[in-house]
């Protein structure tokens, strides 16, 4: 599903250079959920820019889904964007004045999806995310837990490869966390991929999978038990 | 067209977003836009080409007959006495030749029960000058001899006297002699009028009345244009054997053959007024077609150029304001960009998107620009009535404020959206 082998990423001033990623190796299958760990500042957030193609990257190669990113057009890469990957943010990125639907319909719009099928996946998310009756309504009518649901509906609407999720839950109390991750958890089950960045320990032990990250490279592969996993859950 | 429709929804919603900023800058364009509009429609009024399909062709006559060698230094005249006016007519060089000078009169019909007269302006010429000018006919036609107790009759005169029916063998009374009416026009302006451009008279009304030249001397009408006399003169019937300068003509001549043919018919003239005495100066003798005479009457109001270089560079300075509101609006405005990049919109569509908005601004200035742009013209109006006839607008015009509305719009719109488009996405979504 995702390949990236000997991937860097550079950031360079006048006088310094500075490897936020540095031969980056990691591989995930399809169906798996990967937590992403490590301190401020190791490179977690450039990985998931990369991984999203929202950042480019200096050497290496980046396998999407079988497709080699490298030397791909703002065109190319804005369509696999769409079509293979969701995004979910810390601060959920809805639009305050738009509603949920709207919302939801956006990625599908650029898709060129026609207006009955929109409408089709649109629901079908919302639905999946418990939020089907309140479509007419606006996020700031909301709690932060459903406004992260939304983000989610968002990301699964155009039913992507791949669901990244840069600490969703870090804006959210414990119950609304506990429940985006029982969300996250029962979509990695029904077969989504997901590569979660996050702080949280605890969290990170919930997910099968633990990729830590420190100075731009991963110093540590994690593959926990389902049964640690289900318990990790409620911490 | 799906597209299309939902980058409308779009920028409505972001017009009802921050409605004090489009606002600003809708009115920023308006303002530079009606402002050049306006001076436009004068400016383009002032310089366009009267008769454009022959204004080439048609060729007023300055000749230089001063009888003396003092005063007028040998110059070409653009008024001619009437002996060298008769001279023009007898010419069998030019398709036509027209001669004329304007007068006044009081008229009215005297049929009606109403004895209060009316101001007409007269043009006094020969009938030439309806096949010269193409004046169009509403009815009848022109008179056929040169003292004919008749007249053409210009459709606003018409209107006022006649209320705008065929009045083709009717009177009218000037200055109590009956004239018949054998002709009347239609609607017609000349703009400029060509025939009589000096001064301030080429955007006037065009002339209430048409009388026979000879006719209209005999009557002892008086001169209103510009004359110039070697000496007094006592009438206008003596005016036809002194040295008094007061007829304009205008000859056709179709191809440079008919040109030089009738240079040489000018000069050859003046050749023959030399050799007996009565021209002491050079020859000289000068054809200018329609848009070089305008010129030379500096028909176009130079301060009116200037002013629209003016409103030129202070629409640039309303697109540079129009533009740097933007800068700020889509600075403000990044993080949905940068979301709806992440989301797979690529730069093309953020674009387009900035363009149909960029599309309806553009509208909506076009609309305010060109409602400012009609009132300028009418403050014109009223602060100089000489106006009247120059401050215009017409449907070029309207179409023409329309598509510089919306390209200034696109102009102020280009640099702050590509700038946008080329943004980073990453640094703006957490």
């Amino acid at each position: 599903m995702l390949k990236m082998n000997n991937l860097s990423r550079i950031y360079r001033s006048e006088t310094i250079q500075t490897y936020a990623l540095r031969d980056f190796e990691l591989k995930v299958n399809p169906g798996e959920f990967v937590a992403v760990t490590g301190p401020s500042g190791s490179g977690k957030s450039t990985f998931l820019n990369v991984a999203g193609l929202l950042d480019s990257f200096d050497a290496g190669s980046y396998e999407l889904d079988g497709v080699n990113v490298q030397g791909l057009s703002d065109d190319e890469l804005s369509r696999l964007r769409n079509e293979k990957i969701g995004f979910v943010f810390q601060n959920y990125n809805l639009i305050p004045d738009f509603s949920l639907f709207d919302n939801v319909d956006m990625p599908l719009r650029y898709r060129g999806f026609n207006a009955k099928e929109r409408k089709r996946r649109i629901e079908h998310a919302l639905q999946q995310v418990g939020l089907a009756s309140r479509q007419n309504y606006l996020p700031s009518q909301l709690s932060g837990g459903q406004q992260q649901r939304v983000a989610i509906a968002r990301a699964l609407a155009g039913e992507p490869k791949i669901l990244l999720a840069d600490e969703p839950t870090g804006n959210l109390d414990s119950l609304m966390a506990r429940q985006v991750m029982e969300l996250l958890h029962s979509l990695n089950q029904q077969g989504s991929t997901i590569i979660m960045v996050t702080h949280d320990p605890d969290q990170a032990r919930s997910i099968p999978r633990n990729v830590q990250v420190i100075d731009g490279q991963i110093t540590d592969h994690s593959i926990y038990s389902p049964l640690s996993s289900a318990s990790g859950q409620g911490a | 067209m799906e597209m299309f429709a939902y980058y409308c929804r779009l920028s409505m919603h972001n017009f009802n977003r921050t409605p004090l900023f489009f606002i600003l800058m809708v009115s920023s364009l308006a303002v530079g836009v009606g402002v050049f509009i306006a001076n436009l429609a004068i400016l383009r009024t002032m310089s366009s080409d009267p008769i454009p399909h022959k204004s080439e062709q048609i060729f007023n006559v300055s000749m230089s007959t001063w009888p003396d060698a003092n005063g007028k230094q040998g110059k070409p005249m653009p008024i001619l006495r009437y002996v060298d006016a008769m001279h023009l007519l007898e010419n069998n060089v030019a398709s036509h030749t027209l001669v004329h000078y304007e007068t006044a009169a009081y008229v009215r019909d005297p049929d009606a029960s109403n004895l209060q007269r009316q101001f007409a302006r007269v043009r006094a010429t020969n009938a030439d000058f309806f096949a010269l000018t193409e004046a169009p006919f509403a009815f009848g036609g022109s008179w056929q001899q040169d003292r004919a107790q008749q007249l053409v009759l210009g459709h606003k005169m018409n209107q006022q006297l006649f209320g705008g029916i065929n009045s083709v063998g009717k009177t009218i009374d000037i200055f109590d002699q009956l004239y018949q009416i054998v002709g009347v026009l239609k609607p017609w302006q000349l703009k400029p009028i060509f025939y009589d451009a000096a001064g301030t008279r080429a955007f006037r009304q065009t002339d209430d009345i048409f009388l026979p030249l000879e006719k209209a001397i005999d009557s002892e009408l008086g001169i209103r244009g510009s004359r110039s006399a070697a000496g007094r003169f006592e009438s206008m019937k003596k005016t036809r054997e002194q040295d008094v300068y007061y007829l304009q003509a205008f000859v056709q001549l179709d191809n440079p053959q008919q040109k030089n043919d009738f240079q040489q018919y000018l000069d050859n003239y003046s050749q023959s007024l030399k050799q007996t005495g009565q021209h002491p100066l050079p020859i000289n003798n000068r054809l200018l077609d329609v848009n070089q005479w305008l010129e030379f009457n500096n028909v176009v109001d130079q301060r009116m150029v200037a002013f629209a270089l003016a409103s030129s560079l202070f629409l640039v300075v309303c697109i540079f304001n129009a533009s740097s509101l933007l800068l700020s609006r889509y600075h403000s405005g990044k993080f949905e960009t940068a979301l709806r990049r992440a989301i797979g919109a690529n730069r093309k569509q953020i674009f387009y998107q900035g363009l149909i908005e960029s599309l309806l601004v553009g509208l909506a200035s076009a609309v305010l620009s060109l409602l400012l742009a009609w009132l300028f013209l009418q403050f014109s109006k009223s602060l100089f009535p000489r106006l009247e006839n120059i401050a215009q607008f017409t449907t070029e015009l309207l179409v023409l404020g329309i598509v510089i509305a919306i390209s200034t719009t696109f102009i102020s719109t280009l640099y702050p959206l590509l700038r946008t488009c080329r943004g980073p996405v990453s640094n703006e979504l957490k």
